[in-house]
């Protein structure tokens, strides 16, 4: 009862004020004229709207973007690249200090060995003139005290035999017994 | 009594708001008109709003018109690589129109200049000339190169050769009336269903009725998802094909 109702209501709706809906796409023909005028304002204005401002508007922020990463990668990149010279440049200079520092070392040593072997040598002539002298010295008193001990073989030999015998010996027998003596 | 408004078709009435004559022709200003009045207002209205002070970080705006731009200039790019740099804006035109219309025409109460076959199919016929303009332009005589796909054995030549110019003129039919139709079929499905709620309480008395209801609504709240997807998808189909018919204009027979 109260459907029934309701569709004549509905009914009563679409026919008091919609007689002329039907289709409208289709059967409002009358209205193409301004629909198609409408489109082609519209449609033309963004058109026109988006080709010369907003498509540049967006292109330009996106580019700007682009370029300030292209740049900021660029320059990181070159940091990088400093920063890596720099490291290189300051092995470089160690590796050179470093040598330096050996050579001079190496030097000093040299010189020093230098100067060792030098007084080394100096002392060890003056050691051997000394050693020479002292050999001859050596040798000198030697010879002298020898002549001093046929000497005093000679007069002791002597004493002895007058001594002993009474007599005095005759020096020069006594000088050629002591030195036959000796020489055995 | 309770007014109960259930003629799906009342909502794709143009009605003229400004009656407006020129040299015998109407161009009355409507309820179609104003719709696309406001969409294009929209559109540029955005884009000038979001990229009023342009960020190297954007804002979500910006962030908003870019993705937008982008899009559109990534569908270009990859269907007409390089060639299609000059089309870029038309494409982006295309597709916000398209997209703005429909999203406009999902508002209660507002009308879908798109579910008009006068105007989507004015847009097909454009880009279906502009197509062959452009392809008779860049290429002269060789753009009947169109019709004759390379690597067809002879035997059948003639044969594919006539359903490529029945397929070549059938594109600003077809162009013209997925949109439509589209548009169109959804706004009617989503009216039909919404109606069942008042429809259904009307009849059914409050409490039977609201229960019943109840049940519908979910099912409008899905078909209008997916009536906002379709208003996406149906841009982005236009404004691909749009792109694709280009490509047949810069290079014939490459298909």
């Amino acid at each position: 009862m109260e459907q029934e109702h309701v569709e004549q209501a509905v009914d009563a709706h679409a026919a008091g004020e919609h007689v002329s809906s039907g289709f409208p796409p289709f059967n409002q023909i009358d209205t193409f004229p301004s629909q198609i005028f409408w489109l082609v304002v519209t449609f033309g204005l963004l058109y026109l709207v988006s080709t010369y401002w907003l498509i540049p508007k967006v292109s330009k922020a996106i580019a700007d973007r682009d370029n300030a990463i292209a740049k900021d990668v660029a320059d990181a990149a070159a940091l990088s690249a400093k920063a890596d010279a720099s490291v290189k440049a300051f092995e470089a200079r160690i590796a050179e200090a470093r040598a330096r520092a050996r050579e001079t070392a190496g030097k000093a040593k040299s010189e020093a060995d230098k100067k060792i072997a030098a007084e080394t040598a100096k002392v060890e002539a003056d050691l051997a003139a000394r050693l020479t002298a002292a050999e001859t010295r050596i040798a000198d008193v030697r010879t002298k005290a020898m002549a001093n001990v046929s000497t005093v073989a000679e007069d002791t030999a002597g004493a002895i035999a007058e001594k002993l015998s009474g007599l005095k010996a005759d020096p020069g027998a006594v000088k050629k017994a002591v030195a036959e003596v000796m020489r055995g | 009594m309770m007014q109960v408004a259930t003629d799906p078709m009342h909502q794709f009435l143009v009605t003229r708001w400004l009656h407006l004559d020129v040299a015998g022709v109407d161009i009355s200003f409507t309820n179609s008109a104003f719709f696309m009045v406001l969409g294009v207002l929209l559109i540029i209205g955005f884009f000038a709003w979001a990229l009023a002070r342009p960020e190297t970080v954007p804002s979500r705006k910006q962030s908003l018109a870019e993705i937008w731009y982008g899009f559109v200039a990534g569908i270009v790019k990859d269907v007409n690589h390089a060639d299609g740099k000059p089309f870029v804006p038309l494409v982006f035109t295309i597709f916000s129109f398209i997209f703005v219309a429909n999203i406009l025409g999902m508002l209660p109460n507002a009308f879908t200049s798109t579910s008009h076959i006068v105007v989507t199919g004015t847009m097909a016929v454009f880009t279906f000339l502009l197509v062959v303009v452009i392809g008779v332009w860049k290429n002269g005589f060789k753009f009947l190169k169109v019709f004759v796909p390379s690597g067809v054995p002879w035997y059948i030549l003639w044969f594919v050769v006539i359903i490529e110019v029945f397929s070549f003129l059938s594109r600003p039919l077809s162009l013209g009336m997925r949109l439509f139709a589209n548009m169109l079929g959804g706004h009617v499905a989503l009216k039909v269903f919404a109606g069942f709620v008042p429809q259904l309480i009307v009849g059914l008395g409050f409490v039977g009725g609201l229960m019943a209801a109840l049940l519908v609504m979910p099912l409008v709240i899905g078909v209008t998802a997916l009536e906002l997807l379709v208003a996406f998808l149906q841009a982005y189909v236009f404004a691909i094909l749009t792109c694709v018919y280009l490509n047949d204009a810069l290079h014939p027979g490459g298909h």
